[in-house]
């Protein structure tokens, strides 16, 4: 269990976090998420106990991690995987940690093991990759089997199959009925990840939610496409559906589940050849005989089609794009945003 | 308690830092020794006029006084190297209380300190004596348990130094920084304070860290760039003073910064 109470740290004039409130519940992987700035490290930072609040409460299992006498059996943390001594071997780095919490070694070599470095134990931490320095930063986090997790960007630097290893990793770890806290600025992992989000911008509270909650709260109704646009138009209106003419070949009209797996990101008539897909090449703004619908559902629109023989290319489901109720829900807040063209 | 202390302790062996240092500190010892060989043989081609003149002691004390920069430099390389790689984190996330982090430190910097000072210190004083054999030399006819606190004291005063570089290098948080202030106390002050006017030359001079031993041991300090103006038992309030001072600082300005 983690809680945060109004936590409001300043370093000097600038608010890192303000009046912050939120807490992680155990038996969940809870995704922290913000733009870069955002104070997801500072509220770390602060939950264990190393930069002191300016006022609030930041509380793990009801106390405040500095009153814990060997904290690493409750709260296990990785905060910064780089911040290892690289002439330091890896059994001696994770053997420091364990001896510090009276933790024995034969539970050094079991996280190793665990974490896929049990072959280069014996290897300098200088000549790890990124990748490897990340699971041992999450071995350390596991040496004292805690109830509690804190990671922080845990996936940086990882190629796929650590992705999938750490996602898989923390779900484990949330179903064994831990309490587990990811921070990430990246909306797309966390949707794999995390059954619940905790989002911030600017050291405020923007969202704390669950996943599925999130993507209702941002669906944008169904995509579709259909060769006779204005008659399909006509009877989903009638059905008491709104529609409007979807916008192709830009980002945001996109029908993608994550925002940058789908292959149809890139204008969706094109390939078909129908026609109206010449519009795609020439921007924005043309209609491709796309319609946006809201008010129906998938089924519904498909049924009301059938029933007036209009054909349809496609039926797409919107209300995944949790990458954009992030992009919508963050915007204004991003710390050091590009100026947009 | 004595878990941190033996985590400080794992960590300070498994650095290679650590190795060379205290192998350059044992290395000079041998070096001083050999010097003491030769030093026989120059002794014995000169006439019974020069040997009256002939000393061995600043050549003894040369080993303990190595020993006390190198020291000084683990000690801030304990602290400091945290600082750099940003492990401080991952150290305070393991031992929250400060307090505690910073004596488990102390104990082991000191201990390291204190057997490498007595090993170089003791190591330079009998191996000297061992390499000049019966040879008369007019400042070793004493015995050599009359000469041993002395030397004891010297080692002693290279563990000070480490307590010294380890709280310099958590005041700083840098290697070079901490390293430059432990250098200037360690010879540089002691040298500009010697070219001050009298009497501060000779006031300043017998509070210089470096000279303590010798005014503990209550010995002239008239071939060297100290003082000796403190009684022995005021020249052993002010060593550890030395360490603890700004150890004391140390641990407010750690108990009072965000990591």
């Amino acid at each position: 269990m983690i809680e945060v109470r109004e936590l409001t740290k300043r370093y000097g004039g600038t608010v890192a976090v303000d009046a912050l409130s939120f807490r992680v519940r155990p038996g969940t992987v809870t995704g922290f998420l913000g733009p870069n700035g955002a104070g997801k490290s500072t509220t770390m930072r602060v939950l264990l106990g190393l930069d002191a609040p300016s006022s609030g409460a930041a509380l793990v299992n009801g106390g405040p991690y500095a009153a814990l006498r060997r904290p690493m059996h409750e709260v296990g943390a990785l905060l910064d995987a780089g911040a290892v001594h690289g002439g330091r071997r890896a059994f001696d780095h994770l053997g420091w940690l364990a001896r510090s919490n009276g933790i024995g070694t034969r539970r050094v070599a079991e996280v190793l093991e665990q974490v896929g470095l049990a072959g280069v134990a014996r290897k300098r931490v200088g000549g790890f990759s990124l990748g490897m320095r990340q699971r041992l930063g999450i071995a350390a986090a596991l040496l004292g089997d805690p109830g509690v997790l804190m990671f922080d960007e845990p996936v940086n630097g990882l190629d796929p199959d650590g992705v999938r290893w750490v996602r898989r990793l923390m779900r484990a770890l949330a179903a064994e009925g831990r309490t587990v806290l990811v921070s990430s600025h990246l909306m797309s992992e966390m949707e794999l990840t995390a059954d619940r989000l905790v989002v911030i911008g600017r050291g405020r509270l923007i969202a704390d939610t669950s996943v599925r909650e999130l993507a209702d709260r941002f669906a944008r109704g169904v995509l579709v496409r259909s060769p006779r646009p204005e008659d399909l138009a006509a009877v989903l209106v009638a059905a008491g559906g709104t529609v409007e003419p979807a916008r192709s070949g830009t980002a945001e009209d996109a029908p993608s589940g994550t925002g940058e797996g789908a292959p149809s990101g890139t204008g969706e008539g094109a390939p078909n050849g129908t026609g109206e897909g010449a519009a795609n090449g020439t921007g924005e703004g043309a209609p491709s005989g796309a319609l946006s619908v809201t008010g129906l559902d998938a089924a519904e629109i498909g049924e009301r089609a059938a029933a007036h023989g209009i054909p349809l290319y496609e039926v797409t489901p919107r209300s995944a794009s949790l990458e954009e109720a992030y992009m919508e829900l963050t915007a204004g807040s991003a710390e050091f945003g590009a100026v947009a063209s | 308690m004595l878990d941190a202390v033996a985590a400080e302790w794992w960590k300070l062996r498994s650095v290679r830092s650590t190795h060379v240092i205290v192998s350059v500190a044992a290395g000079f010892a041998v070096f001083v020794v050999l010097l003491a060989v030769q030093q026989a043989h120059v002794w014995d081609g000169l006439d019974a006029a020069q040997r009256t003149r002939f000393l061995l002691r600043p050549l003894q004390e040369l080993g303990g006084w190595v020993a006390q920069l190198c020291l000084g430099v683990l000690g801030v390389l304990a602290a400091a190297s945290e600082y750099r790689t940003g492990m401080v984190r991952t150290s305070l996330v393991a031992v929250p209380s400060r307090s505690r982090f910073l004596a488990a430190k102390a104990v082991v910097v000191a201990l390291t300190g204190l057997a490498v000072g007595e090993a170089v210190s003791i190591g330079c004083f009998l191996g000297a004596r061992l390499a000049v054999g019966g040879r008369p030399f007019p400042d070793q006819r004493a015995p050599i348990a009359h000469d041993l606190p002395g030397f004891a004291v010297s080692g002693v005063a290279v563990a000070v130094f480490a307590l010294l570089g380890l709280a310099l290098g958590v005041l700083l948080r840098s290697a070079a920084g901490a390293i430059v202030a432990v250098v200037l106390l360690w010879h540089v002050v002691p040298l500009l304070v010697y070219h001050l006017p009298g009497p501060w030359n000779e006031r300043l001079g017998s509070v210089m860290l470096s000279g303590l031993p010798t005014e503990i041991a209550g010995l002239s300090a008239r071939q060297s760039i100290y003082g000796d103006l403190l009684s022995p038992p005021a020249a052993a309030a002010v060593l550890p003073a030395y360490a603890l001072v700004p150890l004391a600082f140390a641990g407010l300005a750690l108990a009072r910064r965000d990591a």
